[in-house]
């Protein structure tokens, strides 16, 4: 079991994560409403001073941020075959300052306090009698908590066609891991249930 | 503690994995053996609702598993085979903490109640350590102790000592024997379970023999050869 988050006692993570998450929020609007060039590429390099911040070695963020960078780097590579050079790089240097923020937060919250923000923020739902804010709450905890999972479930899979001279292909990766994922979704559900913790009010 | 399977059976789709068993449990320490596919499994988590009946009736101090199901819930607590998948939360007190949530207590009770239990297990110095840095007896420690601390009165335990080196096995079953709770015990350890108030062998989905360990024993070993 892995953990996007990393323990240290940096600015970002003595903030508190409801600040935290309504600078992401803040963060998220300012990069789309900016279109300058400039001031994104500035916006770009304050996002990855505050990721450097985590103290974090280059190895360390190339494998944490890699899927999520060759996403957008593919995003990048598109726009500028169906539109401008400025608009391409304009696509690239929001979504990369996106990633680093959200990285960065991600870093350095528990999975415990976003639950605890997302149930905070899924109250009025709950007040309407629309679902339950703490399964809103642990929905995204879990997702958070089981990326690194997903990802580690990929590599041993890998490795296992590695370990038996065969080459890995998109179809022999997608149909064991996806039969593994919901196995063990199985497993954690009757886990949640079991310690009775759906339906929390 | 005391459960009750009346006439309870279970069928997954079409096919009856556990055939209709009616009996009462009120032993401290129930062992629960047979061969892989026996359905044993199935009749643990019927007693605590993960499974339910498809007929007869299966409760847990008088609360119904289907009716009462929250409450039955709160009454067991359950050990999966594999506790990395027990464990929610990658802290270990933070995920001791999730099983709390819903007594709404302030954040200073529920850090001393997280606190009294890892002490409990003596695992407190593995408050801030993430699961999958542990070993596998402090794993099944910390997933005890993420059950007990909302103190169900009973234990369900599914193999406890599956994958344990001995160190680590010998370590699960002193916990298991200091246990002030009920516990129901899977295993295929007998050594585990050889000293405990009672014995159920499952067999082919049916209950094949129930009583004292040397006996329950021997008739799995008449079984099994």
């Amino acid at each position: 079991m892995r953990t996007l988050y990393v323990q240290g006692d940096s600015l970002l993570h003595r903030l508190s994560p409801r600040l935290k998450l309504l600078l992401l929020a803040g963060a998220s609007v300012a990069l789309f409403v900016v279109s300058s060039l400039p001031l994104l590429g500035i916006m770009a390099v304050c996002s990855a001073g505050l990721y450097a911040m985590l103290g974090l070695s280059l190895r360390d963020s190339w494998q944490r941020l890699r899927p999520i960078l060759l996403t957008i780097v593919i995003v990048a590579l598109f726009t500028l075959l169906v539109d401008t050079p400025v608009q391409a790089a304009t696509v690239l240097l929001r979504l990369t300052s996106l990633m680093l923020l959200a990285a960065a937060i991600t870093a350095t919250t528990g999975i415990g306090a976003f639950i605890d923000e997302i149930t905070w923020l899924a109250l009025p739902l709950e007040r309407l009698g629309l679902m339950k804010a703490s399964d809103i709450g642990l929905s995204v905890g879990l997702v958070i908590r089981f990326v690194p999972e997903v990802l580690l479930r990929y590599i041993s899979i890998r490795d296992a066609h590695y370990a038996r001279g065969l080459k890995p292909r998109p179809l022999t990766l997608a149909v064991p891991m996806i039969i593994l994922t919901l196995r063990s979704a199985d497993e954690i559900a009757a886990a949640i249930d079991a310690r009775g913790l759906r339906g929390q009010k | 503690m005391d459960i009750r399977f009346e006439e309870a059976e279970a069928r997954f789709e079409k096919r009856l994995i556990l055939h209709p068993l009616t009996l009462s449990l009120s032993e401290r320490r129930i062992g629960v053996i047979g061969l892989n596919g026996s359905g044993k499994t199935t009749f643990v988590r019927m007693i605590n609702g993960l499974v339910t009946p498809s007929s007869g009736r299966v409760s847990v101090n008088g609360f119904d598993t289907i009716k009462d199901a929250d409450r039955v819930r709160a009454e067991t607590g359950f050990i999966f085979q594999n506790p990395q998948n027990q464990i929610i939360l990658p802290i270990l007190k933070e995920d001791i903490a999730l099983g709390l949530k819903s007594r709404k207590l302030s954040r200073e009770l529920t850090d001393a109640a997280v606190e009294a239990v890892l002490s409990r297990f003596g695992i407190a110095h593995l408050a801030d350590r993430r699961a999958h840095e542990l070993s596998g007896g402090e794993l099944q420690l910390a997933a005890l102790a993420s059950v007990l601390v909302s103190k169900p009165g009973i234990l369900i335990m599914d193999e406890p000592t599956n994958q344990l080196d001995l160190r680590n096995r010998n370590l699960v079953q002193f916990t298991i024997d200091g246990l002030e709770e009920s516990v129901i015990v899977i295993s295929h350890d007998l050594d585990l379970v050889a000293d405990f108030d009672r014995l159920l062998l499952f067999h082919q989905g049916r209950l094949a023999a129930d009583g004292n360990a040397s006996d329950v024993i021997s008739r799995y070993r008449e079984i099994a050869a």
